[in-house]
Order: C-alpha cells, then sequence, then structure tokens
C-alpha cells in the first residue's frame, strides 16, 4: 500500500507493540487520556486507563468514553453495534475485520480505537445499504462469493480497495492481493469473479 | 481461471434453478444474522476463559488477589466455587457432550488448553488483563502426546464401542498372498483443526427461569436440550438462537465447556455474558480430526481385477473420551473386493477428545484406500482411471447390498474428458516445463447418503406466498435457499415469495447439521408438509404446481398451516420422539437395506519446482453426482470448497504438537496453513445428472462432505507422477520432496 503523507501519524497496535512505550506519544493531541476513579491497588495494579474520543464512522462522528487498550474492531462491536466487522482471530492473520481507515484498507484488529481518532473510518454497514448495494455487493452476490458470509464483509472491504490500488489488473493479482483475507468455506474462485464484476462497475 | 468459469451453473436434468441464496444481501450488508451480533437486553458482561497451562496433572492452589483487584471484574469461577452441574453423555453415549470431563469439574488437569477458570468483567479488555493475573500453581506430570510417546494405550475399537465389528470376508490374507500384484503400505494423517472463521461465542441471559443461549450451533434442539441437563432446567426453558453459523464443518455441534460457563456467570450477575473462546483457545475446545496411521495391503490379478483388500486403522483420541469415527465398512464397499479385513484401534493420550470435521471417518481412511488404488495400478502397469473403472460393484460385496444408484464411472468419463485425461504418459517425471515437473493424479470421492428424522411447519397464504420454519440451520450450505425451493417448486410458488427461519430451538426440530444430512431429511419434511396442505384442499397428489397454485389461491382461510413430519427408511415414528428430545439417529451410508452413496472422480495436475520443491496445483476438475441438485449455484460452492478443502488436506493443513508438553505449537490461523486465494488456480465442477428414486421423497443425496474426499489421493499421486516420489504421509510439504 502505498504511503501517504495524510496518514504517516496513524500508527497500527502492530506498529505500537513494536515501538513499545514510545507509542504513547503517537496518540492524537486530542485525546484526553483520563484515570478512572479507581484507586492504585496495594500490589502496584495499575488503574484502569479510559479516554473520550470521536470517532468519524460511516459518515458520523460518535463520541465515547473508551479504554485506552480498545482495539477499534471491539469499539465497533461492543460500543457502536456495528457487528458486521468480525472477529476472526484478533490477530491481523484472518482479515475478517478488515475497514477502510482514510480509504485504505486496514486490520481494525490491530488498530487501537483511540488512534483512529480524527480518519475517517468506513465499515461494512457504511459501504452501501439493502437497498442500494455497492457494485461490490452486488458482485459477491452475483457470484456466490461466499458461503457461511462471516469473512465476507471483510473480503469486500478488501475488494473494494484492491481495485482502488490498482491491484486487480489479473487474476493472478487479485488472487496475490486478496490472500490477506482467508475464506475457510473457500470460496475463493468466486471472489476472484466478483472482483473482476465489480472492477468495470467502480471503474465504468 | 478457466474463460468459462461459471459460479451459477445453469441446471441439467434433476436439478432446481440457481437462484441465489435467501441471505445473500444480509450477508454482503453485514447484517445482524451470526449469534455474536444478537442483540442483548441491558449491557453484557464479558468472559475470558483461562486455560491449563499444563496438559497432565493437577491444580495445587489458585491465587485470585491480583484477577480480582482489576477494576471491573466481576466474577472468577473456579473449580473451588463453581455452582453444581449435571454430567452429560458425549455423542458416542447417546449424549452431545464434547468430553465426559465436565466443566471446571475439578482441579483434575486431563490435556492442554483444558478450562480452569472464567472470569467476567464489564469489559472484554479488564477480563482478559485479570486472566494474566490469575496465579494459578500446578503439579505437573509428564504427558502422552501422539503415536509413539512414551504412554500410549492402544486398544481395539470393540473394547470401548460395543457396537463395532471388523470385518472378515472370505480369506483376504490368502487372497493378497496369491495375488498377481499386490502392496503393503503405510499412511499417515494429521492431526487437523476445523478453523472456521467464526469463533466459538456463546453469549447468556436469564429471563427468571427461562436461559436464552446465542451459540453458533449446528444442532439447536440438541444444545437446548443437552445444556438444560446440563444445567438441571426444564428443556421447555431453555432457547437457543443461530440464525446463521460462521462456519462450521463439524466443531458447533457438540456442548462444548463454554455453554455452562456462561450461563452459570449470568445467572449470578443477573446480566448478559459475552463469551468467545479465542482462536488459540478454540484449538483445544471443540475438537479436531485426529491423527490416524493406516495398513493397506490390497492385491489384484494380472487383469487388474481386485483380489483382496486388508486395511487396519488406528486413530489416535484422548484418555478421557475414546471418541473414534471408524469407517472402513464403507471403503470395503468402493469396489468389487473378493475378499476383505478389516481392523480399527484407538491409541489413548493425554489430548482433548477429537470430534468430526468434515468427512470424518472418509477423509482418512479413502486417501488410504485410493493412494494404494493408484500405488497398485502404477505396479500392474494399469491406468489408474481404467483400473478403477474396471473394479467397479453395483453391490456392497460385503453384505450383496444394492447400491441405489452409483455413477462412479460416468463421474470418471466425465472427468477423464474435461481434463484431458486420455494418453496421460504412466511413466513418472514424464512431463516437464522448464524447472517444473508436471504430475497428473485422480481418485474417486466418495460419502454416505445420511439422513435424520425432521420436522417443518409450512404455511400457506391465499396471496401467494408461503412461510417455512424449521429448526435446520444453515452453515454456509444455502440451507435456507432449498427449503424455499423445495417448497416452491411443489406447491407452484415462486421461491423468492417465501420467507424461512431456521437456527432457533423454538422452531419445530430440524436435523443435526452434520453427515451431510440436512437437505435430504429437511425437503424431506418439507414434501411431508406438502403433502397435508393437499389433503386440506383437497387437491390430488399428482397435480401440477399451476392447479395448485390456482387452489391456494382459491382458500376459504387467508391461510392454512401445518405441520409435516418424515423418518427415514428403516425408522419408526419413535424417532420424531427422540428428535423432539435432542437426539441424534442417523440413517444411511453401508449396512442399510440399501446402499447408498454419492460418488465424484476428481483429476488434478501439480507442478513441483525442481529447485525449489514448491508443489503448485495449477488446475483441478472434479465431477460429482448426488441425486437430484436441489441449486446448482449452491451446490457448485460446496463442490468447490470441497475441492479447496482437498488441497489444503493435501498440501497444507496439520496441527503440530510439542510431544514433551503435548501441545498445539500452531494453535493459530497463520501457522496453521490453509488455503488462501494465492493457492488456487483453475477449478473445475462438473455436476453428473444422477436420478435416485429410493434414498428420500425428492432423491437428494448429501453433497457437502463429497468433494473433499480422495483430493489428497490424487495429488501425493500426482506429486509421484512428476517426481517419483512417494509420500505416504500428510500434508506434502516442501522438506517432504527433498
Amino acid at each position: 500500500m502505498s504511503e501517504t503523507p495524510d496518514r504517516m501519524d496513524f500508527v497500527s497496535r502492530r506498529g505500537l507493540m513494536k515501538g513499545g512505550v514510545a507509542g504513547a506519544a503517537i496518540l492524537p493531541a486530542s485525546a484526553r487520556a483520563q484515570t478512572a476513579s479507581s484507586s492504585e491497588d496495594a500490589d502496584g495494579t495499575v488503574p484502569l486507563q479510559r479516554m473520550n474520543v470521536t470517532l468519524d464512522v460511516n459518515g458520523q462522528a460518535r463520541q465515547l468514553t473508551i479504554d485506552t487498550r480498545s482495539t477499534l474492531l471491539d469499539v465497533l462491536r461492543h460500543d457502536l453495534d456495528l457487528t458486521g466487522s468480525k472477529k476472526g482471530c484478533d490477530h491481523g492473520q484472518c482479515g475478517a475485520c478488515t475497514v477502510h481507515i482514510d480509504g485504505e484498507r486496514r486490520l481494525s484488529c490491530l488498530t487501537l480505537a483511540a488512534q483512529a481518532e480524527g480518519h475517517e473510518i468506513v465499515t461494512i454497514e457504511g459501504l452501501g445499504s439493502e437497498n442500494a448495494l455497492h457494485p461490490m455487493q452486488q458482485a459477491f452476490v452475483d457470484n456466490d462469493a461466499f458461503q457461511c458470509g462471516y469473512c465476507t464483509p471483510g473480503q469486500i472491504m478488501s475488494a473494494v480497495a484492491c481495485i482502488r490500488e490498482g491491484h486487480a489488473g489479473s487474476d493472478a493479482e487479485i488472487r496475490e492481493y486478496m490472500s490477506g483475507n482467508l475464506c475457510r468455506c473457500a470460496a475463493y474462485p468466486n471472489i476472484v469473479a466478483a472482483v473482476k464484476q465489480a472492477k468495470s462497475g467502480m471503474e465504468g | 481461471m478457466a474463460q468459462n468459469y461459471d459460479p451459477a451453473p445453469e441446471a441439467k436434468s434433476n436439478m432446481g434453478q440457481p437462484i441465489p441464496r435467501y441471505e445473500a444481501v444480509q450477508k454482503v450488508t453485514g447484517a445482524k444474522i451470526y449469534a455474536d451480533d444478537l442483540p442483548v437486553p441491558g449491557r453484557a458482561a464479558y468472559g475470558w476463559m483461562v486455560t491449563s497451562a499444563i496438559a497432565k496433572g493437577r491444580i495445587t492452589s489458585i491465587d485470585y488477589t491480583a484477577a480480582k483487584s482489576v477494576p471491573g471484574v466481576q466474577l472468577i469461577l473456579t473449580h473451588e466455587n463453581r455452582p453444581s452441574l449435571a454430567d452429560i453423555k458425549t455423542f458416542a453415549g447417546g449424549g452431545l457432550g464434547i468430553t465426559d470431563v465436565q466443566p471446571l469439574s475439578g482441579p483434575e488437569v486431563h490435556h492442554d488448553g483444558q478450562p480452569v477458570a472464567l472470569i467476567v468483567a464489564d469489559t472484554f479488555e479488564a477480563a482478559r488483563e485479570a486472566s494474566f493475573k490469575l496465579a494459578i500453581s500446578y503439579a505437573e506430570s509428564s504427558p502422552t502426546a501422539t503415536f509413539g510417546d512414551e504412554g500410549t494405550v492402544e486398544k481395539n475399537l470393540s473394547e470401548v464401542n460395543p457396537r463395532y465389528e471388523p470385518i472378515r470376508f472370505n480369506d483376504a490374507d490368502a487372497a493378497i498372498t496369491n495375488s498377481a500384484h499386490s502392496i503393503d503400505v503405510e499412511y499417515y494423517t494429521p492431526t487437523q483443526h476445523h478453523n472456521a472463521i467464526e469463533l466459538f461465542s456463546t453469549t447468556a441471559y436469564w429471563d427468571g427461569p427461562r436461559l436464552v443461549l446465542h451459540e453458533p450451533s449446528q444442532y439447536v434442539w440438541g444444545l437446548r436440550n443437552a445444556s438444560a441437563s446440563m444445567m438441571e432446567v426444564d428443556a421447555e426453558n431453555v432457547r437457543v438462537k443461530s440464525p446463521f453459523v460462521g462456519g462450521a464443518f463439524g466443531s458447533k455441534a457438540a456442548l462444548t465447556h463454554r455453554t455452562a460457563l456462561a450461563a452459570m456467570a449470568a445467572k449470578q450477575l443477573g446480566r448478559p455474558v459475552k463469551l468467545v473462546a479465542m482462536r488459540d483457545q478454540g484449538f483445544t475446545h471443540s475438537g479436531h480430526r485426529q491423527e490416524t496411521r493406516q495398513r493397506v495391503r490390497l492385491g489384484c490379478d494380472a487383469n487388474g481385477k481386485l483380489t483382496g483388500y486388508d486395511h487396519r486403522q488406528w486413530e489416535f483420541t484422548a484418555r478421557t473420551t475414546p471418541y473414534s469415527n471408524g469407517g472402513l465398512e464403507k471403503t470395503v464397499a468402493m469396489y468389487d473386493f473378493k475378499a476383505a479385513r478389516t481392523d480399527n484401534y484407538v491409541v489413548q493420550g493425554d489430548r482433548n477428545v477429537p470430534t468430526f470435521m468434515r468427512s470424518p471417518a472418509e477423509v482418512p481412511t479413502v486417501y488410504a484406500l485410493e493412494a494404494a488404488m493408484n500405488e497398485l495400478a502404477a505396479k500392474a502397469g494399469i491406468d489408474p482411471v481404467e483400473f478403477r473403472k474396471m473394479n467397479d460393484t453395483r453391490v456392497n460385496p460385503v453384505n450383496g447390498v444394492p447400491y441405489t444408484s452409483r455413477s462412479l464411472n460416468e463421474c470418471l468419463d466425465a472427468a477423464a474428458e474435461r481434463f484431458g485425461w486420455t494418453g496421460r504418459n504412466p511413466e513418472a517425471r514424464s512431463m516437464r516445463d522448464g524447472d517444473w515437473l508436471i504430475g497428473w493424479g485422480c481418485s474417486i470421492a466418495m460419502y454416505p447418503t445420511q439422513m435424520m428424522p425432521s420436522t417443518a411447519r409450512l404455511t400457506v397464504r391465499r396471496n401467494g406466498t408461503a412461510f417455512i420454519e424449521v429448526a435446520a440451520h444453515d452453515v454456509g450450505t444455502g440451507c435456507y435457499t432449498i427449503a424455499a425451493q423445495a417448497a416452491g417448486e411443489r406447491l407452484g410458488i415462486d421461491p423468492r415469495r417465501i420467507d424461512v427461519r431456521m437456527g432457533d430451538s423454538r422452531l419445530p426440530p430440524g436435523p443435526i447439521s452434520g453427515g451431510s444430512i440436512s437437505t435430504a431429511s429437511v425437503t424431506s419434511a418439507i414434501a411431508k408438509a406438502c403433502d397435508l396442505v393437499d389433503e386440506r384442499l383437497g387437491v390430488a397428489k399428482d397435480a401440477s404446481a399451476e392447479e395448485r397454485s390456482a387452489a391456494l389461491s382459491g382458500m376459504a382461510m387467508p391461510e392454512l398451516e401445518v405441520v409435516g413430519s418424515w423418518v427415514p427408511a428403516g425408522m419408526d415414528e419413535s424417532a420424531i420422539e427422540s428428535l423432539y428430545k435432542g437426539g441424534v439417529r442417523i440413517s444411511g451410508g453401508a449396512g442399510e437395506e440399501r446402499t447408498m452413496f454419492a460418488f465424484g472422480a476428481e483429476m488434478v495436475e501439480v507442478r513441483v519446482n525442481e529447485r525449489t520443491r514448491e508443489v503448485r496445483v495449477p488446475r483441478i476438475v472434479g465431477a460429482f453426482a448426488a441425486g437430484r441438485i436441489m441449486n446448482p449455484r449452491t451446490a457448485h460452492s460446496q463442490y468447490l470448497g470441497g475441492l479447496i478443502w482437498g488441497i489444503g488436506s493435501a498440501l497444507h493443513e496439520a496441527t503440530e504438537i510439542d510431544h514433551k508438553r503435548a501441545r498445539y505449537v500452531n494453535d493459530n490461523i497463520a501457522e496453521y496453513l490453509i488455503p488462501v486465494n494465492a493457492d488456487i488456480e483453475q477449478v473445475d465442477i462438473i455436476m453428473v445428472p444422477e436420478v435416485d428414486e429410493e434414498v428420500n421423497i425428492l432423491g437428494v443425496k448429501g453433497i457437502g462432505e463429497l468433494a473433499n474426499v480422495g483430493t489428497p489421493a490424487a495429488i501425493t499421486d500426482a506429486i509421484w507422477h512428476a517426481t517419483g516420489i512417494r509420500i505416504r504421509d500428510l500434508p506434502v510439504r516442501i522438506e517432504k520432496l527433498l
């Protein structure tokens, strides 16, 4: 994926863990960390950290108080009731939690919610609606590009980005750039067919 | 991808229409259709299971101090404080439990990853933090991990399953010894895990005496009754909701520990509790495909006619619960053997209990049979496709019982034609393209046609719509869609005007979604319900869809509701009673009054890089015949998924175990390798029309577990054909080809 200047401050949970405590410095300036009312325990237990954030999700500003450790995926599912993004591994291995952040595909399970503040988040619920499907959603229906459907929101979000990135030039390229999204039902050839169909819809 | 690739093939004879899935729009828009997405009353608390750090031994003490001090922690359950639970039986005992060890039943640890505590907190993060702070001390013993390790116990399967009988059909030993050509080989199949993308979740809440469970399930009535029994509450007071399942493959049929853990916590806290076994915990939570050893002796005469077949299987299982799949009574029915002998053993160690995984008995046993067929064909100098055709049978050779239908040869011909098999040079290392060695291999696929009793409530309306309710399950198979089609075809109603509700234990009971049972069983119950509509409306049974449609629009009442029930041949009406109790009674396959199987033929090309030993599968062709196909679109997807599972089974999938600690090493979905999009190139599926008037009302055979059977034998033979190397130990990875 290409680097763009306006998302240079965006660091994933994986990057944060690699960076250790220094990662705390990249929290957006607007983040207001608060210490929960419970006091520190005698044995030195670190008190629960909570903070207020405003997340831009599917074009809406959503204000909430979150645990500083919360992933974007858990905040979407637990706090914002947006359960379309799925948890299949919580380790960035399966791709079921893929969302768009500033138009690029991101693993919401490896993204701290706090770090997503100030960025534009789009989930499967914001891509299209039942009566106005995105061309990719329609292509997945037309090509039976799923069976159980659990990986599907992540596949679709990845597929839209795959085309935007210019990585849908051939079957082989689509297969390669869709390989971060596992499908245990193994609808892979149908997913490739769907990406090809949607490509003409999105570009035409 | 082939130029003519069509995910929704047109219907051939004896096939329904390839309409899109009933729930397709919901699945592409992220609708709340899975158990973990369903709304709950009030603010849920979050659970985290703590699992054992050892595989064998006992807990000596638990220090709760630090865990309890984590802000937001509400409850910690261990064997020291958990409420009483009743013991329940496992499948082998007629129950639904995954294991004979009950949740948090005591300090003993029987396997790595056994749940030893449940922590519930206001947030997921706090529960997880506390899990790291619960200090558990153990007294550890040395565990037995797998075959060949110290401490294994081997038993004949008859010692743990009184119904098991080894097969002795004529003198197999003499037949093999006197054969012109024979082989005596051993195969190994690895531990595998289902790894559906949806994790094992349970959300539990109580409404007075009533317990509601949101849990992805392959058997909601079974789960209702088993969890009620374990919790010692009236089954009428338990409701299981699982509208759609995010992949199961056998892993979501049993009652696991998490259901009672979530339910007990929800009761104590008076609020909903969400509990999810994380991906690594899932490896020890709900079973796996057990590793097996297979020894096959097989002979044929100078003309290639099979003589004797001797197949012995060893399955690795748990010390606590000797789960077994068996399956040799099915392989022995595949060809025209003149003599056969089978023996099945279980080998026990300190492991979690295996369970059924997509084609449980068939994947290892048919791999061994078909790999042996390929080896013997090569030894006898006969083309492997011809070898199978000349040994075709119309009856189960052991008992002489005829097949209801068997289109294996038609499948072999169709696959061979599409693949271009004719003219295959039988010599190994005879084809190459630069650095790539090319090989072709084949196998048959088979799966027993199995059925369970089912009911279905059908409401027909004067306005030309209808409504089907049955507690069947859609694990990605298209069950809602084919239910609407079954009723629509008969009633003359467009299936898109038929609403379907499934996956809720409040609905009339349907079959377990396992054993490729659902379509055959549910469509039969729907056909019975349609019979009742005919009776009530005075329509002749052989009336056309148009006549029936006219009778519906002329009904005196706005709607008419009936409940159909169906039992498979060979079962009496008591099977319906059993169904209402959440029982599992299955018929079909071998050993019935008719021999019932679906068949397929698979041909595959592999390329093995001579320098790196990388193996690629550029194309695979599968031809399948399975009675009536309700929907060629959903059927195509099931076959597609099956073939790719077969590729994964041959080349990728294996759970590695630490022999010293009896612990799974690659317990995540990056190191447990499954095929990804880039692994799969051309997949070509042929649906061979077949009519079967005996298996059930619509003549449907199950297909969900057909296509992944046999594939590894086709791939290992293609690898031999490319390289001259016979690998008998799955999966075939680079290091085995050096």
